[in-house]
């Protein structure tokens, strides 16, 4: 493509048929951001503050009567269930667990002068809606309402990484190791299953007070 | 050199110079298929496409900067939220340093090093091309995870424990330290590449005392970056096996050491700042002497300057760390060791001004840049100078003063240098002259738009501005200087704009430019532009420091190198001279598909550790592939 013209041409079009390669190139790339922009936009953002009618919404959670189970309100739902499934949230729950001393009576989630949430024995089931209504409301016999110290996103980010502690198969969104002495395996190594995985021993269950 | 060994090698012994272009050509022109070009091993192909894809990643990171500073620009704006503020600031940094300025200052080195010492190919260009692939790759990963959402918000130096499993949540942190890994393996295989080819395939003649200063600020370049980069490509990877398999380098609870995360990081991002700066400096001492037409002033002084400036760049990384409670005696030897710089960039300074004192200046678009580079990089040098001293650093670490520091000596000190490279080379590389109505636009805009837009950061960083805020209150006294600074971002910008418009324009439609359009007196002049694939039709024969400027419109060639496969000539270290005939590897798909398979790896691991086993099996494949003897005459030894 060397030019041995002498003097000034401009007889050729304006965009050379390299130059027109270059611009399919980055229109290539460009097209690709657009993509990945679009699925960026699907995807639940990253939250610092919840819009004040969500956080209100949240507070619905319909227990049964008893108090166990039941299902968490619509909004939840229309959110996407992010606090078991987001990174952000299930980190933001991990920080609160520290920040909010439930390591005192449940320890790294091996239980102590509360019950373990590594052994696959809930007391009031293993859904959400449950765990989150145990953090708010509080529970007999020692746990106590967190309603007045939180903020309900912060309780159900809470109750979402309560939930990651106990699961049998680990998230990829879950928490990674602690910057602290480490007494178990990571949830991002689904820690409880690794106590199921421990052969025939029988499953040892902790003292969990009386039952409600 | 002469003898033949085998009656089938033909030399370019005794052949007429259109016959010799002919086979020359045959021989190292590459295809011009789709295939054919993935499969380019040609280092004015590669360096080319270097470029291009770092002014890309220069014009996105450009538009986050403008981003950033239309949410500046009044208290509270709602423009962007503080998420997405923080993937903005954190893609800014990441981008401009690992995406744009150090692969750009690699691809100048990689188009320009083996034609200034007269060679035809730069050494292992397989690597070169591999090196490409993975750069394109790392840096499609880095844009690709912000329009997801998943961008690293960490910062461009991502500090743990900020960074680290506990904080840094998603694989935000993972993509940075995986861009990293792309980008250092890339920039690692291009400074092997350029010490080999300084080293070993000069121009019979071109002894040490006569190689170009760009040149010698690559060989320092490509020295330093031998040295730093590993400090990085261990940290990310310790990164991402602290976060995904919990090991425990950076927890302090368990051994490890935060600390350390910043003595690495610095180790490796203080030369960083002069992989890119050493570079420029060298731009410069090769364009000025052109504009000037005279040789410069002081060549012993200007290399030792090089050399000594990378050599200092590893003894003052703790000047980054000064606020963080270290040692009174090490502080103290970390301001000295910071001023101590200043002597070798100040030596550069005073021999560029002799040179100019002493020529007769051509006010060319080049010549503004370089003197626009002098200007803004004695001021930021000063600001440097300010902040290596403890108390003063202590007062505006984290402040826009540091901000405007480093834009100083980083937009300063080498994209000024940069973009006159791009005036000056750009008839070289493309055979068509830019214009120089355009260019002087684009210079004043450019130049004026900058120091609007940086020097009030100064004095924002003296009223206590801290970095990296996504909004800051009405109350707050930035108010009227961050409006300033916005509207002049946009001359800033609009330098910039003229410039791409001039490229573009210039590429299809520029004057032809023909051989040596500035008079210039390096080897890269001495041939047709664009250059032919093999860039010399005979090796020259260099016994000067300055070849074209010698007084006679020939250069003195060797012969004797074979013309039916891509063969260069090896010579030795110190004095060039001539020891042996040496293949150079023909093109190959093989790097690509071994970037492929690497991205693959890279990729994956940052879900899984199990990416490492078994991403390594098509690595292994792909290698394989490259390597495979194909029984062609490159094969021989």
């Amino acid at each position: 493509m060397s030019s041995t013209v002498s003097g000034p041409t401009f007889s050729g079009p304006i965009f050379s048929r390299k130059a027109f390669r270059l611009l399919a190139i980055a229109g290539l790339f460009v097209v690709a951001l657009a993509v990945a922009a679009t699925v960026g936009l699907l995807r639940q953002p990253r939250q610092y503050r919840v819009d004040p009618p969500v956080s209100a919404a949240l507070e619905g959670l319909r227990l049964m009567p008893n108090g166990i189970a039941g299902s968490p309100p619509e909004v939840y739902f229309a959110l996407g269930q992010p606090y078991e499934e987001t990174a952000y949230d299930l980190n933001q729950g991990k920080r609160l667990y520290s920040w909010f001393g439930c390591a005192s009576c449940h320890g790294d989630g091996e239980g102590g002068a509360g019950p373990s949430f590594l052994d696959g024995w809930w007391l009031y089931g293993p859904s959400m809606v449950s765990i989150a209504a145990s953090i708010r409301d509080g529970r007999p016999h020692g746990m106590p309402a967190f309603r007045h110290k939180m903020t309900i996103d912060e309780i159900w980010q809470l109750a979402g990484y309560v939930k990651a502690i106990g699961a049998y198969s680990a998230k990829l969104t879950a928490p990674s190791r602690s910057d602290d002495r480490q007494t178990r395996p990571a949830e991002n190594r689904a820690p409880a299953a690794i106590l199921f995985d421990q052969g025939s021993a029988p499953v040892r269950r902790p003292k969990q007070g009386p039952s409600p | 050199m002469t003898t033949e060994r085998r009656s089938s090698a033909a030399t370019d012994v005794d052949l007429d110079d259109a016959e010799l272009d002919r086979q020359l050509d045959r021989t190292w022109a590459g295809r011009t298929s789709f295939w054919g070009a993935i499969a380019a091993v040609d280092h004015k192909v590669i360096a080319r496409r270097y470029i291009v894809t770092a002014f890309v990643f220069l014009i996105l990171g450009g538009m986050l900067a403008l981003a950033m500073r239309i949410q500046l620009a009044q208290p509270e704006a709602r423009f962007i939220n503080a998420d997405r503020y923080n993937q903005i600031f954190t893609m800014h940094g990441s981008n401009m340093m690992f995406l744009f300025a150090v692969p750009v200052m690699e691809a100048m080195a990689v188009y320009l090093v083996p034609l200034m010492v007269g060679t035809r190919n730069i050494a292992f260009p397989r690597l070169n091309a591999f090196s490409y692939w993975v750069f394109l790759a790392g840096g499609i990963l880095l844009w690709i995870s912000f329009a997801l959402d998943t961008a690293p918000d960490v910062g461009w130096f991502a500090y743990v424990p900020l960074s680290g499993p506990e904080y840094g949540s998603g694989k935000r942190a993972d993509v940075w330290a995986q861009m990293i890994t792309f980008t250092e393996l890339s920039a690692l295989a291009v400074a092997v590449e350029i010490v080999v080819t300084v080293l070993k395939q000069r121009a019979p003649g071109m002894s040490l005392d006569r190689i170009p200063l760009l040149v010698w600020s690559m060989l320092v370049m490509a020295f330093v970056v031998i040295m730093a980069m590993p400090a990085i490509m261990f940290e990310s990877s310790t990164l991402i096996m602290d976060r995904l398999v919990g090991t425990q380098f950076y927890n302090p609870a368990e051994g490890g050491d935060v600390l350390l995360w910043q003595h690495l990081f610095w180790f490796f991002g203080h030369p960083e700042v002069y992989i890119i700066f050493l570079p420029a400096v060298g731009m410069v001492s090769t364009i000025l002497p052109t504009f000037v037409q005279r040789p410069i002033f002081g060549y012993l002084p200007v290399v030792m300057a090089l050399i000594a400036t990378g050599v200092l760049a590893f003894g003052l990384w703790v000047h980054h760390m000064f606020v963080i409670g270290l040692p009174r005696l090490a502080e103290s030897f970390f301001t000295a060791s910071s001023m101590a710089i200043a002597i070798p960039a100040g030596v550069q300074i005073f021999c560029w001004l002799a040179t100019l004192w002493a020529g007769r200046p051509i006010f060319k678009t080049p010549l503004l840049f370089v003197i626009g580079f002098i200007i803004t990089f004695v001021i930021g040098g000063l600001t440097g100078v300010m902040v290596a001293s403890v108390p003063f650093d202590a007062q505006v670490h984290d402040t826009y003063f540091v901000v405007a520091h480093f834009h100083y000596v980083l937009i300063g000190g080498a994209v000024f240098p940069l973009i006159a490279g791009i005036y000056y080379w750009f008839p070289k590389m493309t055979g068509r002259m830019m214009s120089e109505r355009l260019g002087q636009w684009s210079f004043w805009l450019i130049f004026v738009g900058f120091n609007l837009t940086f020097f009030p950061m100064h004095i924002l960083g003296l009223q206590g501005m801290p970095r990296r805020i996504y909004t800051y209150q009405p109350e707050m006294p930035w108010g009227g200087l961050n409006l300033f600074i916005s509207l002049s971002a946009v001359i800033l910008f609009s330098g910039f704009l003229v410039f791409f418009i001039d490229v573009a324009r210039s590429w299809s439609a520029g004057r032809p430019a023909g051989q040596n359009p500035w008079n210039a007196s390096t080897l890269e002049w001495a041939m047709n532009s664009p250059p032919p694939p093999y860039n010399f039709r005979r090796i020259p024969v260099v016994d000067a420091r300055d070849p074209l400027w010698c007084g006679s419109d020939e250069l003195p060639v060797a012969s004797g190198l074979r013309t039916d496969r891509r063969e260069l000539l090896i010579s030795s270290v110190v004095e060039a001279l001539p020891e042996a005939r040496e293949s150079s590897p023909r093109d190959s798909v093989w790097p690509f598909w071994a970037a492929i398979a690497t991205s693959i790896m890279l990729i994956w691991s940052i879900f899984s550790p199990w990416a490492i086993v078994w991403g390594s099996i098509p690595i292994a494949i792909t290698l394989i592939g490259w390597f495979w003897p194909k029984g062609i005459a490159e094969d021989e030894s």
